[in-house]
């Protein structure tokens, strides 16, 4: 059995740990979640560094799949997974105090480890467990500042976080009914006869919506606004970069290994165009700095949608690249607006007081709305290509929303930039030195892949490659083919 | 290392100089010679007439191979580029500086921000292929907006209406590329000009609308105008004089490279538009003559010399574009000889400008008068400077307009021809008002004690004004280099002589053309100072009307409304109809916005997600 469990049972179990260490001994607890989120990550990077690129999978308990529950971990995998301590150290909640700290951080830690098992896990069933773990804890998160509209906001996340839950559990029902298994691999081998009539195409609009809160889907992202405002902006960050991204990748999976069929594309294309409309158009009404954030967030997450409906390979890459970036970029704007949550009137002057948080901000502006040679315009690039290439009506239209919502972010964002430089009085506190530091190395992460966009460009297209052919994940979870329900 | 890798590193090196000394009171004599050993390096290297020189630069991302090189056409728009740059520097280096200084702003930035655009628009003359170009034009937009923005204030609302309208642009040309990317697999030009004959006609319109209409925008071509004239005269003055030089000519580069270069007029010319008579090649003509006609009028109205100077600009750009679209020798030729020439004239004109801003703190058209006998050296400048612009001998701007009006009459397109004539009057028209209302008139009160400008800022402006007049009177040389463009680019080539032209139908040779006006003059002048009556000189405040005398404090000489009679007439032709498109659009987008942010604040988030599974389930029903 490989270390890789590690990762997910660790923070598990630091979670679960954390309040009773508290009262023994509140320094070591203090630790606990950081040193779990270093060890966790110290693993991911090690497997990813002994085992290069191969997939392979564990079977957790020894059975074998398909009866057995089974992580699989290849390349994207890998990725996504190593993303979740990292992100969770770099917005790990230092400054909440006394109570709240030790459950502020256990929902952390709890949400970090169902975002990794979200990464790494190989059927349906555990997805669905470790998806509903993330909302647990991340209804808690959202609620934590405990004021009024936090609250309220929360309880709004939660409702559409459950029925989206229900939507996913009767995708599932459908699916299981349908071929009788919940493994992804072999799903992928079933799917051909099974899935691709209308009931499949059900399950899958079923899923995609019940996923899609998480991954700020249109038209069931519209939790997001109220709650990236009312919650930390760590919390925020954590949400709006790392989680969303993670619904993402269960999406992504799922269109490739199980319902690799055009109308399934499609539905993903329209939301996806509507989704990218709504976001921006909104975002640039917004009135306060983090709704902004919030809105542009969905705006991007429709990219993301855009980009994967293209299908194949590079259409993986597109999202991947879109998906990462935004990765990088979204909750270092989300640090950045800790202290910056005002009206966006009230921003003014506060480059002046901080001149390197307002520099950081028009980098990561910027590379938001694709400036070259930042890595933000290559993915720009790379979706827009894919999209010339499909040449259908949609794919166009969905190329022109693109085109068009991109001149907005950049009418909004350097809007808010200029007014940062202006001269002013009574401009807000500078961000503080924690969330500056974070933000300042998101940037510096930014520039070093700027600097290292071609070796970094052909990693990421290896990882698509490996992710975009079905039959290396049935390969690797099945080694010898094994019999299928109807005997063949 | 190759020269053209020499000509980068130089200007890399510049940035970083300036960006890391550029608070020292050094840095303006410091820029002047770093962009002077950046010049040095594109001269040294000649005009390359034989094939491009290289860049050992070069580097690949996810299969797109970016290069730079420079052949004829790079390296004449960068040698207009970097003497822009030298002479707005030096401007900026003296006085100019100090003054920038005791008003509170940081010399640092802009420093940076102007070697960045030079920086940037060296990288853009050198693409190699469509990935470089928008890289190139990305880099050109950004670097123009932070020289733009670091106005503050009116200067940077103007830069954000920039930047909006630079994106909508660059995201055409995204999506062109994107489009042609489809068709040609490859975005080297090699291969975009391979794909071209097999277009579409639908392709090919496509690709002519986001090109064009791209790169329009950065030329300021109608209906993309808008933004240009407060953005370019908000800008710090020497700025200003850069951008009004050579920065809206990097859009004119790009459809040159475009639409020459790799589509090929010809092409053009077979492409009708659909339901009239004509082709797209008209088009582009059209625009260009509306663009020249509209803002030339637009800026008859300014009462800002800045903003008459900025919306000439914008139509001096649509000569440069007429002359290309005709297409044949003389006609190209004297549009991308205009580009020089314009350049020169206007750098002059906006230094004179902004050296009586300078000295009196106002460039508005109605508080400034009489200066002439204050500076009378910036008003030589500005006097050689408005014949060029209107295109007179014995200066630079006539020799371009008559190859551009020539070719019209040659090439059969009399319409065009009368209105590139209607936009001829209303600059002479402008430029008499800015003179006029800045130097000639009754000298105010508060102007009494202003001197001539300072030595660093009137140096340049003379050098300029003298290019200004060498070009007019021994075009030779400039139109050497255009012929080799237009070898490089593969059009026609312009025959020449190192007078002006040589045509059979109707040669020009500007040594005569000079020699025989200044003789005139000469013989004007005998007449008058020989024959007339003997003057006496009065001070300029000594004046009587009606037999009274007029003190200092008496205005008896108007400079508002300057044109009322002429406005009486066609006051009522300026209906702001771009204006209205822009607030109309905007108010659009405004609504959209308005209601999906209402989407947003739905109180019932749950009916979406319940609404959207039944419209999925529907969907997949039907």
């Amino acid at each position: 059995m490989s270390s890789v469990v590690l990762a997910i049972v660790l923070p598990l179990l630091a979670a679960f740990l954390l309040q009773p260490l508290d009262r023994v001994a509140p320094s070591l607890a203090r630790l606990l979640g950081p040193a779990t989120l270093l060890v966790a990550a110290w693993v991911l990077a090690e497997t990813w560094l002994t085992r290069g690129s191969v997939p392979f999978t564990v079977a957790l308990g020894g059975f074998a799949p398909p009866l057995g529950i089974v992580l699989y971990v290849d390349a994207l995998a890998l990725l996504f997974a190593l993303a979740v301590p990292v992100f969770g150290l770099l917005f790990w909640p230092w400054s909440a105090a006394g109570e709240d700290r030790v459950r502020e951080q256990a929902l952390t830690l709890l949400l970090l480890a169902a975002a990794a098992g979200l990464a790494l896990s190989g059927d349906l069933f555990n997805i669905y467990v470790f998806y509903e773990l993330v909302a647990v804890a991340s209804f808690g998160l959202a609620a934590a500042k405990g004021t009024a509209r936090a609250q309220v906001a929360a309880v709004r996340y939660l409702l559409i976080g459950a029925f989206g839950s229900l939507l996913i559990l009767i995708g599932i029902a459908i699916v299981y009914t349908k071929t009788g298994t919940l493994n992804l691999a072999q799903l992928a081998q079933l799917a051909p006869g099974t899935l691709d009539g209308p009931a499949g195409l059900a399950a899958f609009a079923l899923m995609l919506i019940g996923f899609g809160v998480k991954a700020e889907l249109f038209p069931v992202n519209t939790w997001v606004p109220e709650v990236y405002a009312t919650a930390p902006a760590r919390v925020s960050a954590l949400l709006a970069g790392l989680i969303s991204k993670l619904a993402v990748l269960v999406v992504i999976r799922l269109l490739v290994l199980v319902f690799d069929q055009p109308s399934a594309a499609q539905l993903m294309l329209v939301l996806g165009i509507l989704g990218t409309l709504a976001g921006e158009l909104a975002a640039w009404r917004a009135r306060d700095f983090p709704r902004m954030l919030a809105l542009s967030s969905i705006g991007q997450l429709g990219m993301v949608f855009i980009a994967f409906s293209i299908g194949g390979e590079l259409g993986l890459l597109a999202a991947l690249g879109v998906a990462l970036h935004h990765l990088l970029v979204k909750p270092a704007l989300f640090a950045l607006s800790n202290r910056w949550s005002g009206s966006l009137e009230a921003l003014a002057g506060a480059g002046r007081r901080s001149p390197l948080s307002a520099a950081l901000f028009v980098l990561f502006a910027l590379s938001l709305v694709g400036v070259p040679p930042l890595p933000g315009f290559w993915v720009k690039l790379l979706v827009l290509v894919g999209l010339a290439q499909q040449g259908e009506a949609l794919h166009l239209a969905a190329m022109a929303v693109i085109l068009a919502v991109t001149v907005l972010e950049a009418n909004y964002l350097f809007r808010l930039a200029l007014r940062l430089y202006r001269r002013a009085d009574g401009a807000p506190e500078p961000p503080a030195r924690l969330d500056l530091a974070t933000a300042g190395l998101l940037g510096a992460g930014l520039i070093a892949v700027t600097l290292t966009i071609t070796p970094v460009g052909e990693g990421l297209r290896q990882i698509a490659a490996q992710g975009a052919d079905a039959s290396v994940y049935v390969g690797t979870v099945f080694p010898q083919p094994v019999a299928l329900r109807d005997g063949s | 290392m190759t020269p053209l890798d020499q000509l980068l590193l130089a200007s890399a090196i510049t940035v970083a100089l300036l960006l890391v000394l550029g608070h020292l009171r050094l840095a303006g004599p410091l820029a002047v010679v770093l962009y002077a050993v950046q010049l040095g390096l594109l001269l040294n290297t000649g005009i390359p007439a034989d094939g491009p020189v290289a860049a050992s630069l070069a580097i690949t991302v996810l299969d797109q191979p970016l290069t730079w090189r420079y052949d004829a056409l790079s390296w004449f728009f960068a040698l207009i580029t970097l003497g822009a740059a030298v002479l707005s520097a030096w401007y900026a280096s003296g006085a100019w500086l100090a003054r920038y200084l005791e008003e509170g702003h940081g010399p640092r930035l802009f420093h940076g921000a102007l070697a960045l655009n030079v920086f940037s628009m060296l990288l853009l003359l050198g693409s190699g292929d469509m990935v470089s170009l928008f890289v190139g034009w990305e880099l050109v937009s950004w670097a123009s907006f932070l020289l733009m923005a670091v106005g503050g204030r009116v200067a940077a609302q103007a830069a954000l209406r920039y930047v909006t309208y630079a994106m909508g642009g660059a995201m055409a040309i995204l999506g062109g590329m994107a489009l042609l990317y489809s068709v040609a697999g490859s975005l080297e030009y090699a291969a975009v000009m391979a794909a071209v004959p097999d277009l579409t006609q639908g392709q090919l319109w496509a690709l002519l609308l986001l090109f064009g209409g791209g790169f329009a925008v950065k030329m300021g071509l109608l209906p993309f105008h808008l933004w240009q004239a407060a953005a370019y005269a908000e800008t710090p003055g020497p700025g200003s004089v850069f951008f009004g030089a050579i920065s809206a000519r990097m859009g004119l580069y790009a459809l040159v490279v475009v639409l020459v270069q790799l589509i090929g007029l010809a092409r053009l010319d077979a492409l009708a538009v659909p339901f009239t008579f004509l082709d797209a090649k008209d088009l582009l003509a059209w625009v260009a003559a509306l663009t020249i006609i509209l803002p030339t009028y637009i800026a008859l109205k300014q009462n800002d010399a800045r903003y008459l100077l900025a919306w000439h600009g914008i139509g001096q750009g649509g000569y440069m574009l007429l002359g290309l679209t005709v297409g044949d020798a003389l006609g190209t030729a004297g549009g991308l000889l205009h580009v020089f020439n314009y350049a020169a004239t206007q750098a002059a004109l906006l230094m004179a400008v902004f050296a009586v801003v300078h000295r009196t703190g106002t460039a508005d058209l109605n508080k400034l008068g009489g200066l002439v006998t204050r500076m009378p050296l910036t008003f030589l400048v500005l006097l050689g400077g408005i014949i060029s612009l209107a295109g007179l001998p014995p200066m630079a701007g006539f020799v371009s307009k008559w190859m551009v009006y020539r070719s019209l009459v040659t090439e059969g397109m009399p319409l065009l021809f009368l209105a590139s004539v209607i936009g001829t009057l209303g600059t002479i028209l402008s430029v008499y008002k800015l003179i006029h209302n800045i130097f000639l008139g009754q000298l105010r009160l508060e102007h009494e004690q202003v001197r001539e400008a300072p030595l660093t800022m009137l140096v340049p402006m003379l050098m300029l004004v003298t290019l200004v007049f060498l070009a007019g009177f021994i075009p030779g040389p400039a139109i050497g280099w255009v012929a080799a463009v237009q070898q490089s680019v593969g059009l026609p080539v312009v025959q020449y002589t190192l007078g002006g032209i040589d045509d059979p139908r109707g040669s020009l040779d500007m040594i005569w053309v000079v020699g025989v006006l200044f003789a005139g003059f000469g013989i004007g002048a005998l007449v008058f100072y020989g024959f007339g009556n003997r003057s006496r000189r009065v001070h300029q405040l000594d004046n009587y009307a009606g037999g009274h005398f007029l003190t200092a404090d008496v205005r008896y000489q108007y400079s508002d409304n300057f044109y009322a009679g002429l406005m009486h007439l066609i006051g009522s032709w300026y209906r702001g109809s771009f204006l209205w498109l822009e607030r109309a659009l905007t108010a659009g987008v405004d609504f959209a916005a308005g209601g999906m942010a209402g989407l947003y604040r739905t109180v019932q988030p749950t009916v979406f997600v319940l609404g959207t599974a039944v419209l999925a389930l529907a969907w997949v029903l039907l």
